[in-house]
């Protein structure tokens, strides 16, 4: 959040006369412990068992269950998935912000709303849309296994349904952010001579690159983790169509703990490596509004 | 094409409005169609037998009555922390502020073993529960812990901003004008934060509905009991039932839009009152 | 010509934003677009630039017709108000820019781009980021991005608006500089008159979308032709003075002031007088002035401003000299007045003291209305019609005051009028069904504008004009084109021809109808739409005004004799307002003298 302006304020504040009193150092602790004991037990506990439990067994057993091929498999399907679906939400949130934001038309706010729907679906929803789609009682199930393709327990559907829950992140960075900067400058490249591409790549672009940065980084951080939607059109087929999260299950439910951790603890650095990049695209000034 | 118009010099528009259709259309619109013409082809009789019947009905109770104990809890905590993150300077402040969106970008299933394991009988937590008679995982409690979890970014997030800006202004006034802090608490700052406390709530709210991954580790997924309603979609679809599934599905979406709306009408009203105030 | 603009309007969302504008800017010229903000003079410079497109008109750049291409091709240089650099781009970067898209050579592109430096002052800056460069600095490279592509004409849009006076003063003398040195035309949109002074060889005035007068600076101070360019051009006094043949009278005493301006019209009339502060003088006592005496007041407020001292004056004796408004707008009894070192040195004055008050120099402004009158046969009635929502947004509009007379007679056939002889300005009278008699009453007593004003009419939406004879053509057209420039109104003039006219004929209706166009425009700035109808004058005017609601009527018309046989009718129904215009003669001189040069080469 905005650290500068906050702490700017907040020495204002402990600096007034008559604030230094027991009341208030009472009132100020009891609010800090309260918060760090419903923390402590909701969100540091689980992040700190992750770990315990990987390395239970020790650093050997932990490297060890990476030799999995099942696991290398997930962690190779996982990366595919992500690789095809970021850039293609990436390039779809580039094209509806400059759309959304550089132009006057009706029905905009609308448009707005149905890229932000997916938020609001669960992820089950999500999958399950697909099925219905493209799985053997279908819409497009007869047709397709008539013609030998697989869409529903495969790459395809994997990579639809990540796709679909990921749809707005990218978009909705941007959209704002495009807003807030207006157009002044894209105006002056054109009236320098620039034409439209040339204004995009080399003024648009660097102009919103740290608004890009944080949705490219969440999207990838929602793609790679996604659980729901993908458990639903994946059909958990072992090595084959078993990303990391499904393979957590996987590995869960046949109380391999060292397995299922290790694998977790990987998706939890990319988390703590996504909030990292996150905390410093907000220090470049670009804030989380 | 009629209705739209164009009075920016900048290039572009047919492309990018015409690709963020399509794609639009092709992975979100088309799909969710398919989702609610499969409802629609059911009868209206069978409709009501799926959406209705004991089981789904025992599913709704968990989801929601679950989804808003967890807001309700995050409506408070939410503010708690959020207060403290705003108003004291501690030790690990910052990072407790990074950490804030954590489960935001931690995995469900990761969040949910995690969960887990910390709550079960022999867990951390969970063994000092056990002597109290309280058990977590595997009940309705295991399941709001794991929703309370989800929530809480949304929750904190609303709030934090709406009272960094309180503070300056409006406070500042009031306790030039003589009001003493407990009044200032009630009649300035909450009245002021309400929009985004409830905004954050139904956003909470929203999100734990839906919510699948983390739930279903802890839960029992006992029927009628610990079966949350994106399980019993899940459950449907692998006995091949599409059109029940659909059902199910269809009864969320029409759910999910009136919260989606609820936020609108929140939000709108947080702004109104903000523009109102600085006139 | 460098910059030609061909009646150029833009609507945004059905209001006109820009509103006819035809203008030529010069090779070479420095030229100044100067309005309040909402006058439209920011978007008439965005549709030079190709950044907005126009609805209606046309743009020509060095006589290229550019109205449909895009800004890209146009290759002006623009200067945003807020800067608008390329924040992630370095100062070489920003100024190289149009030249990198014109594929230019490194080695050119940068000695291109020192000169540029040199130009604006900033050597040696080059790898600076704008975020390094105070606001000034910044400005400075927009001006020097701006120029790169050698544009032909630079267009800056408010380019001093976020900076601080003492900045704003060096980067003015810098954009003055470099213009001279480059002998580029320009075009700077500001709302400060002061910039406008600094740095125009030609000022356009701008309001609500109008351009309404254009001349050097010195000419547009000295002999503005319209109350806004007095009001918005510096401060001014407007006051109520007669024009007669001797000339300036204000209430009892006449003025020897110089330069009064042309005499309008054959006899006497009301007229508004612009005095500037700085025109007027004040001594103890009459004999001790200098110039004309005008009248005695009360020192009521003293300012010191630095170089000059401002003060207001209550005026004392002769309420006919008190001013309808000045620069502050506030219209009241009080005088504005500035006074240099100089002559406060030789005169010391505090708050309270009587002193005496002359005037310097006094500009009559061409414009035939100056105040309205309501008159009726009560004082109760007289005050109802100054509430009227059309009169009083008319006044106010038009900075001018609203007087009321009472004459017991009013329509009486053959009586006389009880109160002073001569009738000022325009005349109001209330709408009834015998309405016609007291206006033929009134047109016999002198009073030349009536406005017959029914209940509760609001500012109209169309302005039909209409003149009986061509004698008062020109008169109803100054005075449409005065009521005009107050209402954001559509004009359109009604040509009646009788039913039986031969077809012979008609081409000579449809001429007289473009004569009056092309005068409307070409002496009054005014744009009109024109329609030929055939029939009874009366009736066509009756039929057109009750299609719709938001009309009025602007009619001229020679001798009062027939009146209500030829134009009873009109008036029977009072549903809408119409504004006569009666000359016995038409004024040769034209109410135009006085340069309004708005829409000529």
């Amino acid at each position: 959040m905005a650290a500068g302006a906050q702490s700017a304020s907040l020495d204002d504040v402990s600096t007034r006369p008559g604030r230094d009193t027991i009341v208030s150092s009472i009132v100020r602790w009891t609010f800090i412990s309260l918060s760090l004991l419903f923390l402590a037990a909701l969100l540091f506990a689980p992040l700190a068992t992750v770990f315990v439990m990987a390395f239970e067994k020790g650093w050997r057993a932990y490297v060890h269950s990476f030799a999995d091929p099942d696991t290398a498999a997930a962690i190779r399907l996982t990366l595919i998935t992500a690789l095809v679906v970021v850039p293609l939400n990436t390039v779809f949130g580039l094209a509806a912000s400059w759309a959304i934001a550089k132009f006057e038309f009706r029905g905009k706010s609308f448009l707005i709303t149905l890229i932000d729907l997916p938020l609001a679906i669960s992820p089950v929803i999500s999958g399950m849309v697909y099925v219905l789609l493209f799985g053997l009682h279908g819409w497009f199930g007869v047709w397709l296994q008539e013609h030998d393709i697989s869409v529903i327990f495969a790459l395809p559907g994997i990579i639809l349904a990540t796709m679909f829950v990921t749809f707005p992140y990218v978009a909705r960075e941007l959209i704002p952010l495009m807003q807030q900067l207006g157009n002044d400058e894209e105006e002056a490249a054109i009236t320098l001579g620039a034409g439209g591409w040339i204004t995009f790549f080399r003024v648009t672009l660097p102009k919103v690159r740290w608004g890009l940065v944080y949705g490219v980084i969440l999207c990838n951080a929602r793609a790679m983790g996604e659980f729901g939607a993908v458990s639903v059109v994946s059909g958990h087929i072992r090595g084959l169509t078993n990303t990391m999260p499904l393979h957590i299950e996987i590995l869960y439910n046949e109380y391999n703990f060292v397995g299922a951790f290790a694998v977790a603890s990987l998706l939890t650095l990319l988390a703590v490596a996504t909030l990292v990049v996150k905390t410093l695209v907000e220090r470049t000034g670009y804030r989380r509004r | 094409m009629a209705a739209i118009k164009q009075p920016s010099v900048l290039p572009g528009f047919g492309l990018t409005f015409g690709f963020t259709t399509f794609f639009l259309s092709a992975v979100v619109l088309i799909p969710l169609a398919a989702l609610v013409l499969m409802a629609a082809s059911m009868t209206w009789h069978d409709f009501v037998r799926v959406v209705f019947s004991a089981r789904a009905m025992g599913s709704y109770r968990l989801s929601f009555g679950a989804s808003f104990l967890a807001a309700s809890i995050n409506l408070v905590f939410g503010f708690i922390i959020a207060w403290t993150l705003v108003r004291y300077e501690f030790p690990g402040r910052k990072l407790i502020d990074a950490l804030i969106d954590m489960p935001f970008a931690l995995p469900t299933a990761v969040s949910g073993i995690a969960l887990t394991t910390v709550f079960a009988e022999n867990g951390w937590i969970g063994q000092y529960l056990q002597p109290l008679g309280i058990k977590v995982a595997y009940t309705w409690i295991g399941v709001t812990v794991a929703l309370t979890l989800i929530g809480l970014p949304f929750a904190v997030r609303s709030v934090q901003p709406a009272l960094l800006e309180v503070q300056r202004d409006l406070e500042d006034a009031a306790e030039t004008l003589g009001a003493g802090r407990l009044y200032v608490f009630r009649r300035i700052i909450l009245p002021t934060v309400l929009p985004a406390l409830l905004t954050g709530f139904t956003l909470a709210f929203a999100r734990a509905v839906g919510e699948y991954g983390s739930v279903i580790f802890i839960a029992g997924n006992l029927p009628m009991k610990t079966e949350i309603t994106p399980l019993l979609i899940v459950i449907r679809l692998e006995e091949f039932d599409y059109k029940g599934a659909a059902a199910l599905g269809f009864v969320m979406l029409v759910i999910s839009f009136v919260v989606l709306l609820m936020i609108n009408l929140l939000q709108a009203w947080g702004r109104r009152r903000i523009v109102a105030g600085a006139r | 010509m460098s910059i030609t603009l061909d009646q150029v309007t833009k609507r945004y969302q059905g209001l006109p934003v820009v509103n006819d504008v035809s203008l030529d800017i010069g090779d070479g010229e420095f030229f100044v677009l100067l309005g309040p903000s909402g006058s439209g003079k920011s978007t008439l410079l965005r549709a030079i630039a190709g950044l907005a497109g126009v609805d209606h008109g046309r743009i020509a750049l060095h006589g290229r017709d550019v109205t449909h291409v895009s800004a890209k091709e146009r290759g002006v240089g623009l200067v945003f108000q807020n800067y608008a650099l390329f924040r992630h781009m370095t100062v070489a970067d920003n100024i190289e820019f149009a030249l990198r898209v014109r594929r230019m050579k490194g080695a050119e592109r940068r000695q291109r781009r020192q000169e540029l430096l040199r130009l604006v002052s900033l050597e040696g800056m080059d790898e600076r980021l704008p975020a390094q460069l105070s606001g000034g600095q910044q400005q400075r490279v927009a001006v020097a991005r701006a120029l790169a592509h050698k544009p032909e004409v630079l267009l800056l849009d408010e380019p001093f608006g976020a900076l601080d006076a003492k900045i704003r003063e060096e980067l003015r003398r810098t954009i003055r500089q470099v213009q001279r040195e480059l002998g580029i035309t320009t075009v700077l949109v500001t709302h400060d008159q002061e910039e406008a002074f600094a740095l125009a060889d030609r000022i356009g005035v701008m309001n609500l979308g109008r351009l309404l007068e254009l001349g050097k600076p010195q000419e547009l101070y000295a002999r503005p032709a319209t109350r806004f360019v007095a009001t918005f051009l510096g401060a001014a006094n407007l006051i109520l003075a007669r024009q007669t043949r001797d000339g300036i009278r204000f209430g009892k005493t006449a003025v020897n002031a110089s330069a009064a301006g042309p005499l309008q019209g054959s006899r006497d009339h009301e007229v508004v007088a612009v005095v500037r502060p700085e025109e007027i003088e004040i001594a103890p006592t009459r004999e001790d002035l200098a110039s004309g005496y005008l009248t005695r007041g009360a020192v009521e407020e003293i300012v010191f401003t630095g170089a000059l001292e401002r003060m207001r004056i209550r005026i004392e004796d002769g309420q006919e000299a008190a001013p309808l408004s000045n620069g502050n707008g506030n219209g009241s009894a009080f005088l504005e007045v500035t006074r240099t070192q100089h002559e406060q040195r030789a005169f010391q004055i505090s708050n309270g003291q009587h002193v005496a008050i002359g005037v310097r120099r006094i500009h009559i402004l061409p414009t035939p209305l100056s105040s309205f009158t309501t008159c009726a046969t009560t004082e109760s009635l007289a005050e109802a019609l100054v509430q009227q929502p059309l009169l009083a947004e008319l006044a106010s509009r038009m900075k001018t005051r609203i007087s009321t007379r009472v004459e017991p007679k009013l329509g009486m056939p053959g009586a006389n009028c009880e109160g002073a002889p001569e009738f000022s300005g325009t005349t109001v009278i209330a709408a009834h069904s015998e309405v016609v008699y007291q206006a033929q009453w009134l047109l016999k007593m002198g009073a030349e504008e009536i406005l017959v004003l029914p209940q509760n009419a609001s500012p109209p939406q169309r302005v039909l004009i209409h003149w009986a004879d061509e004698a008062v053509r020109r008169a109803t057209l100054a005075v449409s084109a005065s009521i005009l420039r107050h209402v954001s109104a559509e004009a359109i003039y009604i040509g009646i021809l009788p039913q039986q006219t031969p077809a012979a004929q008609r081409p000579h209706g449809m001429r007289a109808l473009l004569d009056a166009r092309s005068e409307a425009q070409a002496v009054h700035g005014l744009e009109m739409r024109t329609e030929l109808r055939f029939g009874d004058v009366s009736h066509e005017l009756a039929r057109q005004l009750g299609e719709l609601a938001g009309q009025m009527l602007i009619l001229g018309i020679r001798g009062h004799a027939d009146l209500p046989e030829r134009f009873g009718s009109l008036f029977a129904e009072s549903r809408w307002p119409v504004l006569i215009v009666h000359r016995q003669h038409d004024s040769p001189a034209g109410q135009a003298g006085q340069a309004y040069q708005a829409g000529q080469a």
